[in-house]
């Protein structure tokens, strides 16, 4: 009887299984490569094309960063207005798409598929949408941004709300609280850090995108970037690649500091 | 019948979605100012018993009564009202560790004040009185600004005390709320439910596991099993027999919290 002492021999490998799924992988890039015409010997002998641009580009022309100053402003003012209001307006629709939370059925659908529809369609999209409908400049890119923090917050937080203790929202309504007084002291305080973790993050989002947003002309720097490279000012390219890789690695720091004292 | 019930069951019934049987046709009164001790083993219906009372756990036949008004079954504004007069404490307490003692107390007021001050967190001079009155009469005032999630498991228990004191309540239901306590400060809790019984002439009904403090703190005694209530008497007078009826085995050291003290 000493069954529980007996070591049980190690299971086999599903070796079908390992090489099935290499095979697979291996078929299907092999397919598809040659489906976009991908060939590495191409490649090779184009790399001196590359490089051609690249020494061209170098080095970047400091000169012109006086000129930098108010488009790079604009795209963090782009992002700041964007990150605020599509925050304020991720609230509503993250609460009433956690199930846990949301106050009946269809009003969890019809907010489920809405999140949805706003994740699917691309900032590219709204961009162009916003600036067909406001005109080319910085509040079309303000308005892409908002819907696209929108979509960004309420997917995340509203996975976050649905993963909160229950106990205490039970609570609230025991002591007589309505379904508002319940979200306000027994649902929020419990997912707050990770609203403003991911608030953080959605800013972090904006001002990389805020940058392609300016190509399709909804202002910021990215405007500025289009109208160098369509006129081959390529060291003004780089400074102002660098410029925008100095800005986001620094809010890429400070929010992650601040989130990892939060979380 | 001279008096008004504070609690008055009418062959209530509770069955699950999963056909779980919760209260299987209880009949019981309960006059204002009793302190009642709920004993059964799990899934014997106690915590089914106390959330039918504010209508946490609604009833799916019969009816239950408090202070000669029905329970609605549907959450709204009739059943809030109910709630208000209602205070309930928890085994796992219940409250927003990271919110500070004096908010978490706050909550039992929210059914009384206006709500947009409670939404503003504009609460009124009297209700903030009202709050730190709570908190003197478990002990803790000096405690009133401090993280929840700072205290100790005891503290934790003792603002959910206070949340419930809070609403100025009729009824206090207590659903197991030392079963995640020592022995020393369960004794103390038991013995701040007994005080606040007597100071104040609260209705209580504590739902216990443990036969010795039952038998040390209640007054009166509810057996249940299986749903229905198979013991109704006196603390005093309960013996052995009665609990194994309860329980339908014989009582051992693991229902007991003090080994030396006999079932």
């Amino acid at each position: 009887m000493n069954d529980v002492f007996t070591r049980p021999p190690r299971p086999a490998r599903n070796w079908a299984l390992i090489i099935g799924a290499v095979t697979a992988v291996t078929l299907m890039t092999w397919w598809s490569g040659r489906g976009i015409g991908f060939s590495l010997t191409e490649l090779a002998c184009n790399l001196p094309g590359g490089s051609r641009l690249l020494v061209e580009s170098w080095p970047p022309e400091f000169s012109y960063f006086p000129r930098l100053l108010a488009p790079l402003l604009e795209t963090l003012q782009i992002a700041v207005v964007g990150t605020v209001i599509g925050g304020i307006l991720a609230v509503p629709v993250a609460v009433l798409a956690a199930r846990n939370l949301t106050p009946g059925f269809l009003v969890w659908f019809v907010d489920r598929n809405f999140m949805n529809i706003l994740r699917t369609l691309p900032d590219l999209f709204w961009a162009m949408l916003f600036a067909a409908a406001v005109g080319f400049g910085p509040i079309a890119g303000a308005l892409a941004l908002t819907v696209f923090t929108i979509a960004v917050i309420s997917k995340l937080w509203s996975e976050s709300l649905e993963a909160i203790n229950m106990g205490v929202p039970e609570a609230v309504r025991a002591s007589g609280g309505s379904w508002l007084q319940m979200l306000q002291f027994g649902a929020i305080p419990q997912a707050l850090p990770h609203y403003v973790s991911y608030a953080l993050y959605a800013f972090e989002l904006n001002v990389r995108a805020s940058m392609i947003l300016g190509l399709v002309g909804a202002g910021g720097i990215g405007m500025v970037l289009e109208t160098q490279r369509s006129t081959f000012e390529y060291p003004r390219v780089t400074l102002i690649v660098l410029c925008v890789l100095v800005i986001v690695l620094i809010i890429e720091q400070v929010s992650e500091s601040i989130r990892r004292r939060l979380i | 019948m001279i008096h008004e019930a504070a609690i008055r069951f009418e062959r209530a019934r509770v069955v699950y979605a999963n056909g779980a049987v919760g209260l299987a046709g209880v009949d019981l009164s309960i006059a204002p100012g009793e302190f009642v001790v709920v004993v059964g083993s799990s899934g014997a219906g106690k915590s089914t018993l106390l959330r039918a009372v504010n209508g946490l756990t609604p009833l799916t036949a019969g009816s239950v009564a408090v202070h000669g008004q029905p329970v609605p079954r549907k959450e709204g504004r009739e059943l809030r009202q109910l709630r208000a007069q209602v205070g309930m404490i928890f085994q796992d307490f219940r409250i927003t560790r990271r919110l500070t003692v004096m908010t978490n107390v706050l909550v039992g007021r929210v059914a009384h004040v206006p709500g947009w001050r409670a939404m503003l967190n504009l609460w009124p001079e009297a209700d903030r009185e009202i709050a730190f009155r709570a908190l003197e009469r478990v002990g803790i005032t000096d405690k009133a600004w401090v993280r929840a999630g700072d205290l100790s498991g005891g503290q934790q228990q003792r603002v959910g005390i206070a949340r419930a004191l809070a609403q100025e309540p009729a009824i206090i239901l207590a659903d197991e709320p030392v079963a995640s306590l020592d022995p020393v400060t369960t004794h103390q809790i038991m013995r701040d439910l007994v005080r606040i019984n007597q100071e104040l002439g609260i209705t209580t009904v504590v739902n216990l596991h443990f036969l010795d403090l039952a038998r040390r703190y209640g007054q009166r005694i509810i057996g249940l099993r299986a749903g229905e209530v198979v013991y109704d008497g006196s603390a005093s007078t309960v013996t052995q027999n009665d609990f194994r009826h309860i329980y339908g085995r014989d009582p051992d050291a693991g229902d007991v919290l003090d080994e030396d003290a006999a079932p």
